[in-house]
């Protein structure tokens, strides 16, 4: 092969290049205007440096005695961690992250930093990650993603499973057995259902308030929330785990605890199931935030082997296989990546897709949510990833 | 490639916050640095990753860079570079055998893409470091000097490894003709 030749061979567009093209420049573009957004930072003056070293040293004395590092560590996560951490460093798609955890729910930015919302037991996303809606003891609690309380309506029995519409303007949570569904500004709210199983109700993607959740006999329902008119229900069924619509609102997952999981239509007709290996259990699904592809967890308890399934049309593909349990999956707005929890590692998953381009581990994962390591043996749990 | 009295007034549009110089200097520098990606790790996935984020990292330091220097071997240098950790990662995993990518298809390579997959296929038998002097020299059109300095490697060490990789590519092309 003559260096010509090589040359003029090399110089070929290669796969992918255009439409790679295009997605990057969009990421870039969104880099260069946030960051001109950002003002830059200004020359340090003398004593700056001087109060800057100070400060420094005292946090380094401060470190060596318990008290100090719990302070430290509290510090360092108001703030936000420096890029040579080792852990969480930076979300390798756009948006933001909600995880639950012990303490509370957190929000983990782009960059890596991250916040805890408060005390609260549990949260989720509004539809354009505006606000936050929480639930802790008797009461749901709407806030903004800084922590700023809008409003929050307390009832007689605890609350939970709180999940905010599409359309901006419901919230449907559970009180004890029963599904009531709030305005979205903390207004009128009223019963929905009673006999509901302990599964968080599912909106139906798309302007219409139509929400799907389970009775206590495992039949799924979906209704029209505004008219109360119920759309179509399911019969009675092995209890399920996790109800979860595709992004057009034209199919409907229920994930149980056993090995079938059903797919239905728009109308309630089954179209589909999934059938995991006899014995093995899912713990976590999820459909792309784009089509119709679901990326599920696979465990066998027998062996104790976990695998991350995706099945799109019918065809299954298994993009990881580990030791131990994988429970959530969670993918990147953009649908790109796929983010999964794999609490027997204390680790964090992020894959890229299609296939495994790429594999981003994130380790000590509950020490990163647990600042002051007050030692929680629960492993955080994703909440969501918003928004594209 | 873009000429250097446009790529200057990009970099300087850029650095005044102009969102349209900074899509110039992209349009002008991501096809080579997309396919020097590509020919080092042979992976379309990876090689937008390894692209766009060199391309984020000039985009943060875009205020600091001293226009009067080209812009394409700042980029270059952190592309390369990038693609030979990332290939040299992934041959390490090969090797302790991890179990985590198995049954795992490649993505099927689109039809209509002009680089011969005889080209791209040859030059997989090369290490990592073999093949981004290969793209170095015959893609990016960098002399033996430029890449030693490019790599941080004696120029001695470049021209062995380009001499070395013409005689495998050579010999790996000829097996594969018909």
């Amino acid at each position: 092969v003559t260096e010509a030749e090589l040359r003029r061979r090399l110089t070929q567009p290669a796969p992918y290049e255009e439409e790679a093209g295009q997605r990057a420049l969009e990421v870039v573009r969104t880099a260069f205007v946030e960051g001109e957004r950002v003002p830059r930072t200004k020359r340090r003056s003398r004593p700056a440096i001087a109060i800057a070293v100070a400060l420094a040293a005292a946090l380094a004395v401060a470190a060596i005695t318990p008290p100090g590092r719990a302070f430290v560590q509290r510090l360092r996560d108001a703030v936000g961690r420096s890029p040579s951490e080792p852990a969480l460093v930076r979300l390798p798609a756009p948006g933001r992250l909600l995880v639950d955890s012990a303490q509370g729910p957190w929000i983990v930015q782009r960059d890596g930093s991250k916040r805890l919302l408060g005390s609260y037991d549990a949260a989720s996303w509004s539809p354009q990650g505006k606000f936050v809606v929480a639930t802790r003891g008797h009461s749901v609690v709407a806030l903004e993603p800084g922590g700023e309380v809008h409003w929050t309506v307390t009832r007689p029995q605890p609350v939970a499973q709180a999940r905010w519409a599409p359309s901006g303007f419901r919230i449907a949570y559970r009180e004890g057995s029963s599904l009531r569904v709030v305005i979205g500004n903390g207004t009128a709210d009223r019963l929905l259902a009673r006999s509901v199983a302990a599964v968080a109700p599912a909106w139906r993607p798309g302007p219409v308030n139509t929400l799907a959740f389970v009775d206590t006999e495992g039949s799924v329902h979906v209704v029209n929330v505004d008219t109360r008119g119920e759309l179509w229900a399911t019969a009675p069924g092995p209890p399920l785990r996790e109800l979860a619509w595709s992004a057009d609102g034209d199919r409907l997952l229920a994930m149980s605890r056993g090995r079938q999981q059903r797919i239905y239509d728009g109308q309630g007709l089954p179209v589909s199931t999934i059938r995991l290996a006899a014995g093995h259990v899912s713990a976590g699904a999820s459909f792309t935030p784009t089509g119709r592809t679901i990326a599920l967890t696979d465990f066998d308890p027998a062996t104790s082997r976990s695998a991350i399934v995706v099945v799109d049309r019918g065809r299954e593909q298994t993009l990881f296989k580990a030791a131990g349990r994988l429970e959530d999956v969670e993918w990147s707005p953009n649908g790109r990546w796929l983010l999964a929890t794999w609490p027997s590692a204390g680790q964090w998953l992020f894959l890229r897709t299609p296939g495994v381009g790429r594999i981003i581990t994130v380790s000590d994962v509950a020490g990163e949510f647990d600042p002051g390591e007050t030692g929680s043996p629960s492993f955080p749990r994703l909440a969501g990833w918003c928004c594209s | 490639m873009p000429g250097s009295g446009d790529e200057r007034a990009w970099v300087r549009g850029a650095q005044a916050g102009s969102a349209s110089d900074l899509e110039a200097l992209f349009r002008g520098h991501w096809p080579r640095a997309y396919r020097a990606a590509y020919l080092v790790v042979h992976d379309a996935a990876a090689a937008e990753d390894i692209a766009q984020e060199a391309f984020l990292s000039a985009v943060r330091a875009i205020h600091t860079f001293d226009r009067r220097r080209p812009f394409g071997p700042w980029l270059h240098r952190i592309v390369v570079n990038r693609a030979i950790d990332w290939a040299r990662a992934r041959s390490l995993r090969r090797e302790i055998g991890e179990d985590a990518l198995e049954g795992t298809p490649a993505r099927p390579e689109p039809p209509g893409h002009g680089l011969s997959e005889e080209i791209a296929g040859a030059l997989t038998g090369l290490s990592p470091e073999h093949r981004a002097v290969v793209v170095l020299r015959y893609l990016l059109e960098y002399t033996p000097g430029e890449i030693a300095s490019l790599l941080d490697l004696p120029r001695g060490t470049v021209n062995s490894r380009l001499r070395r990789a013409l005689d495998t590519l050579e010999g790996r092309l000829e097996e594969e003709r018909p």
